[in-house]
């Protein structure tokens, strides 16, 4: 009975073939489930037992778990440790420093004469995200910011000070915006949404805790006034000292300023829309009722 | 330009026809390039920023003036940063390689006397109250090392520079002689008591002597 040259099924069926009928005679335990067949007496676990001397030990008189003979025992002592507390309702915005923005762009792994968003930070694949673990999108921090040289239009979930001047020193325009689970889900992978055939969703609003983040021009937020925006623009710039670039006369001022809607996940479509990757189209609601609802 | 856009329409709509594999950021660019081409595509939804904030112009512009501020007329607290010299060099202090190498100590210094940004009273005010600090030359020297970042350190240095602006700017409050009476009542009190715990430390110091023979 040779298997060695044979693989795989056909080695399987070999097997089968030729060796004998299974019967008691020529099974096994698994390793491990086999209760000896000896019982304790000498050197097989006899004498004590494993219970020691005397004492409550050997007379299996044993005080309960977590008893500190009389003083207040220390799973008793703290009646409140609320560490974790709303746990379940804290976001996470796992972060991208502006030196690895830099990078990729000089290496071409993302085009900056478009808006860059977390949809395309996350098609480069050097950058991830998984909603599962509370992960709300990207975290621009200012590792890098001394050397940040591109002029970009990116949409970010969260940015601090330094870094908003980083990218407004150099002519370009950062926006944080939110995006809920559903959202989330459908942006980082919108190849595998498209897939799905499910309508593209309409963007929830910010939770309570987050609107207050988001409606702020000082954090550039996507639901603040613009005008405001333009005026902490300036503020920044005399803050951090440099002359802050008029963007107005910039020829990439129409793809600088460019924004979605509120509602809006994907740039250039619209929610309601059904994205058709094999056949190459786009199908739109036609009930006006739904439009209604996609529009709201 | 209408017609070449339109053109340009075209040619990618044949292009996305002919594709076999649809790579996804053809497809995204191509959507981009027509939102932002044909600038057809413009959705709307409730909770656009127009119906937000009806009153607001919705563009993001370069601001060049600043409003007064009441507070301190003078003073709004704009400086313009090309009038300033501004210049690097390396930071002291313990850093290894890094503190040697990068050059993230600023200088930043001014001509007072041709400052035209700064208002002619609050410039001789400078050079009346700061002429300690200011040069030979007459410039207004702020140098800052506080950070390991150059960047921080130009805002600390900006910050100090305007604080020193505002603080010769503002207004001198006007005390009332009421105010004026009650201030003086109060160091004189002040300087009694302290005068009392005075006497009363040295008797203790006094006692503590032995006593001097007295003829």
């Amino acid at each position: 009975m040779s298997f060695s040259g044979k693989k795989g099924v056909d080695k399987a069926f070999a097997m089968l073939r030729t060796l004998p009928r299974v019967c008691l005679a020529n099974v096994r335990r698994n390793p491990g489930t086999r209760i000896k067949p000896t019982r304790g007496r000498a050197q097989h676990g006899g004498d004590k037992h494993g219970a020691g001397n005397k004492g409550s030990g050997q007379r299996q008189n044993y005080m309960r778990l977590g008893y500190e003979t009389g003083n207040n025992p220390f799973y008793l002592r703290f009646t409140y440790e609320p560490y974790y507390k709303g746990h379940h309702l804290r976001r996470e915005y796992p972060p991208l420093s502006l030196l690895q923005l830099q990078k990729m762009i000089d290496t071409d792994r993302l085009d900056i004469s478009q808006p860059l968003d977390l949809s395309v930070i996350c098609n480069t694949g050097l950058y991830k995200i998984d909603p599962h673990h509370k992960h709300f999108g990207i975290q621009l921090t200012d590792e890098g910011a001394n050397i940040f040289k591109a002029k970009v239009n990116i949409e970010v979930q969260w940015a601090s000070e330094p870094v908003i001047a980083a990218i407004e020193r150099n002519g370009g325009v950062i926006t944080t915006a939110y995006f809920d689970v559903h959202s989330l889900w459908a942006i980082i992978n919108p190849e595998g949404f498209f897939k799905k055939g499910e309508a593209i969703p309409r963007r929830m609003v910010p939770p309570q805790d987050a609107i207050e983040y988001y409606t702020n021009p000082v954090n550039r937020g996507y639901l603040a006034d613009p005008e405001k925006i333009s005026w902490e623009r300036l503020v920044l710039a005399q803050k951090y000292g440099y002359q802050l670039p008029v963007l107005e006369n910039d020829p990439d001022y129409a793809m600088l300023t460019q924004r979605k809607d509120p509602r809006q996940i994907f740039l250039g479509l619209e929610p309601g829309w059904v994205v058709n990757l094999r056949d190459r189209c786009i199908l739109k609601p036609t009930d006006e009722q739904l439009k209604e609802f996609y529009r709201s | 330009m209408n017609v070449d856009l339109y053109v340009l329409h075209i040619s990618l709509v044949n292009t996305f026809v002919k594709m076999n594999v649809i790579k996804l950021h053809c497809m995204r660019s191509l959507c981009r390039q027509l939102s932002t081409s044909c600038g057809v595509f413009s959705y709307k939804s409730a909770i656009c920023l127009e119906n937000i904030y009806p009153k607001s112009n919705l563009s993001i512009t370069t601001a060049t003036e600043v409003a007064v501020d009441p507070n301190c007329p003078n003073f709004s607290g704009f400086i313009p940063i090309d009038k300033l010299h501004i210049t690097y060099s390396s930071s002291s202090g313990p850093g290894g390689q890094n503190v040697n190498m990068v050059n993230t100590k600023v200088d930043l210094r001014f001509h007072v006397a041709s400052a035209d940004w700064i208002s002619k009273d609050i410039r001789d005010n400078i050079l009346e109250q700061h002429k300690s600090r200011i040069t030979k030359e007459g410039f207004l020297v702020f140098r800052s090392d506080k950070t390991r970042f150059q960047h921080l350190n130009l805002a600390d240095a900006l910050e100090r520079l305007r604080a020193l602006i505002r603080a010769v700017a503002l207004p001198v409050m006007e005390v009332s002689p009421e105010t004026e009476e009650k201030l003086r009542k109060r160091r004189e009190k002040n300087a009694r008591i302290r005068l009392v715990e005075k006497r009363a430390r040295s008797l203790t110091k006094q006692q503590r002597n032995s006593p001097s023979v007295d003829f």
